[in-house]
């Protein structure tokens, strides 16, 4: 037995147990009910959508919104664009993560830990704070309006920097001076001997700033303030809101919706394992 | 350790620091310095007129500027209260749940919950929006079935903001559950041995021993609650407009609406820095309140 059912064992076994699984499952419903719900209301028509009570079932589940969606929304083209700033900003962070990570674990120069502290605290800081001038020195960039303006700003961060930090510190030495003695220059190693050591950090981080850029809104928004063609997906969903207010586009925005969480609900299905992995490394040793 | 002979660090740390000081650390400096003028978001920096410390007296007089930004700050630090509030103990419970191995399903259970944490904010806001439904939503139903008469959720000026805040635990709790789980993890078996040879019972095991272990565990996770607390918006900006009467007004919102959509960016910095200050603060305290139990 493990110890986290301490709190659950009574002076008899048999009924906590059940009392558990009931408590599980009650548990697991509740938090899988909206996304059920989101699902069955997609493939509902709009006089099901609308009735009072609700209907929970859809008599004849039907595509009809998803097909709607698509015209109200150029769908493809936003998934399109929440793909290419979602790819682009995981590969940058990916790069700038691993070699000022590299750099953090294991070389000793001046100022390291306070340059290391400096860069960790701005992971406390949410991005509200510098929203104004940022989107102004965007402009001044001439990146206003442009996927260039959403992507670039987050090219590197401090979380990335840390994780890899963490996890490099444990790549041995010798791996590294052996590269050296071979003649490799700094950056071959890091990319070539490094990087291969710390494959499931960088699957980690790589499905994180994938699924974070996936589904950040509030920047996008701001920077690309007049240019809904650029749109992604998740700022769309937006305008299918406000395309027919009312009860009539509930099966429209759900279908939205549902379009939107499969990318990132996919990955993680398959890959969560080093969601959780990379969670404990980071929360524990933190 | 690795001298640096063997090359400079810079090579290695321009990208990333480049990146960070131009989009992060000057655009703090630049939000402070804002902050003591007068500036309209849609002109150059150099347009802006030093007025010292007059919009802060603006945050905090009289006028509607100042009430506005007050019942933002009080609406988010509400909201942030009672996410945490709620968050810390049902990740403690959901933890529990999940680490046990005695009944099977904790494993499914620890899917489900992250896996809420993985949908997009702006997806969550929308299907939570007709959740909350007072006619048409299928939650007063079911509080109809056991005798609950239809609330009125987000339409109401007295439950939107705790509404918005049954939205982010459902969102947010996967994450925190699988931090408490791996803090679980770290406890070492004999711990409970011994209590259990000392004939403590398990309420005994989990307050001496469980909670205690869990408090750096706990701690990390309300600074990452109060920081992923504060940037509340979607929701906001999607459904709620900040209304109905002001009552779901939160400082991200109000800060855009303020700075970007009206332009008043010298305000909308000023209130950024009470924002960024209060955070320090609570950050600090809580570190410090760490240090000191630990040193005891």
């Amino acid at each position: 037995m493990r110890d986290g059912s301490t709190l659950f064992r009574g002076p008899n076994p048999r009924a906590a147990d059940g009392l558990i699984l009931l408590l599980i499952i009650a548990i697991a419903v509740i938090a899988a009910f909206p996304l059920v719900w989101m699902v069955l209301s997609s493939l509902k028509t709009p006089a099901e959508s609308m009735q009072t009570p609700p209907v929970w079932f859809p008599a004849t589940p039907n595509l009809s919104a998803y097909r709607e969606v698509a015209e109200v929304i150029d769908a493809q083209r936003s998934f399109w664009n929440s793909f290419l700033i979602a790819t682009t900003t995981t590969a940058g962070i990916l790069v700038t993560s691993l070699m000022a990570g590299y750099a953090f674990a294991k070389y000793q120069f001046r100022g390291r830990d306070t340059l290391f502290a400096v860069m960790i605290a701005t992971m406390f800081l949410p991005p509200i704070v510098t929203l104004i001038p940022l989107y102004r020195l965007v402009t001044y960039m001439g990146f206003n309006a442009s996927l260039i303006g959403v992507i670039v700003p987050n090219l590197a961060n401090a979380f990335g920097i840390f994780l890899m930090r963490q996890f490099i510190a444990g790549v041995p030495d010798e791996l590294i001076d052996a590269a050296r003695v071979d003649g490799a220059s700094e950056l071959r190693i890091v990319f070539s001997v490094v990087a291969p050591a710390v494959v499931p950090a960088i699957a980690a981080l790589a499905l994180f700033a994938f699924v974070y850029h996936w589904n950040t809104y509030l920047w996008p928004l701001t920077v690309l303030q007049g240019n809904s063609a650029d749109y992604p997906i998740v700022l769309s969903l937006g305008r299918l809101l406000s395309y027919n207010r009312g009860a009539m586009n509930t099966g429209l925005v759900m279908a939205g919706a549902t379009l939107a969480v499969l990318p990132p609900l996919v990955l993680f299905v398959f890959l969560q394992r080093f969601f959780v992995d990379s969670i404990v490394s980071s929360g524990v040793k933190g | 350790m690795r001298r640096s002979h063997f090359g400079s660090p810079w090579l290695m740390l321009t990208p990333a620091i480049s990146l960070i000081s131009v989009f992060i650390l000057v655009p703090i400096v630049l939000t402070v310095w804002l902050s003591f003028h007068d500036w309209s978001t849609q002109t150059g920096f150099g347009a802006a007129r030093f007025v010292g410390l007059r919009n802060y007296e603006d945050l905090f007089g009289p006028i509607s500027v100042g009430r506005d930004f007050r019942r933002a700050f009080l609406n988010t630090a509400v909201y942030t209260v009672l996410s945490v509030v709620i968050i810390l103990p049902l990740s403690v419970l959901f933890g529990l749940l999940v680490h046990q191995t005695r009944v099977a399903g904790g494993q499914v259970l620890r899917t489900i919950l992250f896996s809420t944490y993985m949908v997009p904010m702006i997806a969550v806001a929308l299907v939570w929006s007709k959740l909350y439904s007072p006619t048409e939503g299928p939650i007063n139903q079911i509080l109809s079935w056991i005798g609950i008469g239809p609330q009125p959720w987000l339409s109401s000026p007295d439950t939107a903001l705790f509404s918005l805040v049954i939205l982010n635990v459902w969102q947010q709790i996967g994450y925190f559950t699988v931090l408490v789980i791996a803090g679980l993890t770290q406890i070492p078996l004999s711990l409970y041995e011994a209590a259990r040879i000392d004939g403590a019972n398990r309420m005994q095991e989990f307050f001496g021993i469980t909670l205690p272990l869990l408090r750096r565990t706990l701690l990390f996770s309300s600074v990452i609650a109060v920081i992923n607390a504060v940037q509340v918006f979607e929701p906001v900006v999607l459904i709620t407009q900040g209304g109905p009467a002001n009552s779901t007004n939160v400082l991200t919102f109000h800060i855009r609406r303020v700075g970007i959509e009206r332009a008043q960016g010298g305000l909308g910095s000023a209130m950024a820095v009470m924002l960024m200050l209060s955070l320090i603060v609570i950050i600090v305290l809580i570190f410090a309140m760490a240090r000191q139990k630990e040193e005891r």
